[in-house]
């Protein structure tokens, strides 16, 4: 019987990810699949950003100044404590003002 | 929660080895539907935004993946009670919790108190049973709304929820504890944890005094009668009726009681609006002073039909919406199809207490063909309503403007 309990709970956290067995609950969230645009600094960005959040965090935003893509990055390093290269970070910060900048 | 102890355990790392490999191959969960979704159609903001299936979640719209952030479709606004299902997902790190087992799981209560706690979910469960029926409602809600735009999660109007919370009260465990004199601030702080040490811990504070003040904070372990969804912070989670959901701390794990004022990352700079009234500023300018955001703003929504509908001419409609404010409770809420020249009084659904959601219902019924405004607007039980201007503030927090939607009759 246990066994069959056990087995459920596999299926049904495959299925819907969400297992429940005993005194414990567990999910498993599904993939996350979003790209950025591509573009010099595009692979900096996308390693360095992913550290800490989906690329889709980027994506939402509207379209901002220069300034306010260098600001975000001074601000994801400065207080967020992203551990980033100053290199990458102004390569990430050029390249979120060139594609999601306003022009 | 009867069986042996050797069962449990053989059980609960079966389970992990499950969890593993069914992580491994990238199941659970949904994928995000490709397909055009009704509420996309005829809003720019949420158009191009993936409806996703999240454990224990039905069809959000997603905002972000991680840490997910997903909001309700406005459909489910057209009742008091938001389904547990439905109810909007936010956290601010990742990773985030993803199994708890309730075995090892303790809620501590520690600090600046006679007697420390270590409490399981059983000890938890003695304390006298409290429930509030209260919104949880991001402080950016509609912040996409913002002109001028501002940056952050760009929410539609679907950051928001309402449910029946069960659980503990705030003020009887810390009671329990015996905080000593001198205590200020009451620090929460939930099972997640940010990926690098750096990045500052999700924490959040209120005044001791505010606390022993209002019965109706409680340390929620239910939500509509059932245990609380993990992304909406399985095993417990606080409940600060009337105040922004910042304070509703998730996956709750450790209550501290401090002799000083808690002012770390998430109260400051974190979570504040412009020292103004109703916290607006010129629109693009910087605030001089600011304080932290706490008690909610006047809102109404018209739910059905969604903007954009098509209805016949003199044939009735039926429209169906939600209202609500920081803790008068509403009053009233009135709708107009003349751009505010007159009003109309909806008729209002059950009372739920003035935390809650208030459900409202009217018919309207179009005279002539062309595209029709519909505004809505509340008044709380204070007089406090919603203006034709929005108001802004630089970090897009209390939205409370007019809401309206556009019918199509023909």
């Amino acid at each position: 019987m246990r066994s069959i309990a056990a087995a459920l709970a596999l299926l049904l956290l495959a299925i819907t990810g969400v297992a429940v067995a005993g005194e414990t609950v567990t999910i498993t969230l599904p993939p996350d699949g979003v790209t950025l645009k591509p573009g010099a600094g595009m692979e900096q960005a996308a390693v360095s950003c992913r550290l800490c959040h989906s690329l889709d965090y980027i994506t939402t935003q509207p379209a901002g100044g220069a300034a306010q893509w260098h600001g975000v990055v001074t601000k994801m390093l400065k207080i967020y404590g992203a551990p980033i290269a100053e290199p990458d970070a102004k390569a990430i910060a050029e390249y979120l003002a060139s594609q999601y900048g306003t022009r | 929660m009867t069986r042996a102890m050797d069962t449990r355990v053989s059980r609960r790392s079966f389970l992990r080895g499950l969890t593993l490999v069914a992580g491994g191959l990238g199941f659970g969960g949904g994928l995000g539907l490709s397909v055009p979704w009704a509420e996309a159609e005829s809003d720019p903001l949420l158009s191009g935004r993936p409806l996703v299936r999240y454990p224990e979640k039905t069809e959000l719209i997603q905002l972000t993946a991680r840490p997910p952030q997903l909001e309700t479709p406005m459909s489910y606004f057209d009742r008091a009670i938001t389904p547990n299902e439905a109810f909007f997902v936010r956290y601010h790190n990742f990773p985030i919790p993803t199994s708890v087992d309730l075995d090892t799981w303790r809620l501590e209560v520690k600090g600046h108190v006679d007697s420390p706690l270590s409490l399981s979910m059983d000890q938890l469960k003695k304390f006298p049973v409290a429930s509030v029926t209260a919104v949880a409602q991001c402080s950016g809600n509609s912040r996409g709304r913002f002109t001028p735009r501002v940056f952050g999660g760009q929410w539609g109007d679907g950051a928001m929820g309402n449910a029946v919370w069960t659980g503990a009260r705030l003020q009887d465990v810390l009671k329990a504890a015996g905080v000593r004199q001198g205590g200020l601030d009451v620090t929460f702080d939930g099972l997640d944890k940010p990926a690098f040490p750096s990045v500052p811990d999700y924490v959040k504070a209120l005044d001791l005094q505010r606390i022993m003040n209002d019965p109706d904070v409680i340390i929620a372990y239910e939500m509509n009668g059932e245990r609380l969804p993990m992304l909406n912070g399985f095993p417990a989670r606080l409940v600060v009726p009337g105040w922004y959901a910042t304070y509703w701390v998730k996956n709750l794990s450790e209550i501290a009681v401090l002799a000083e004022r808690f002012e770390k990352f998430w109260v400051k700079p974190g979570y504040r609006i412009p020292d103004t009234p109703g916290g607006a500023i010129e629109p693009g300018t910087t605030p001089k002073a600011t304080v932290p955001i706490t008690r909610m703003t006047v809102r109404s929504f018209i739910a059905t039909p969604t903007s954009g509908t098509r209805v016949k001419v003199t044939e009735r409609v039926a429209l169906k919406g939600i209202a609500f404010d920081g803790g008068k409770g509403i009053r009233e809420v009135l709708l107009s199809d003349n751009a505010g020249e007159t009003w109309a009084r909806a008729t209002l659904g059950h009372d739920h207490g003035r935390y809650s959601f208030r459900e409202w219902s009217a018919t309207w019924t179009p005279r002539r063909a062309g595209e029709a405004r519909l505004m809505v607007r509340a008044v709380n039980g204070i007089g406090e309503s919603q203006g034709h201007e929005p108001l802004w503030n630089p970090a897009g927090y209390l939205r409370n403007v007019i809401e309206q939607i556009t019918l199509v009759v023909v």
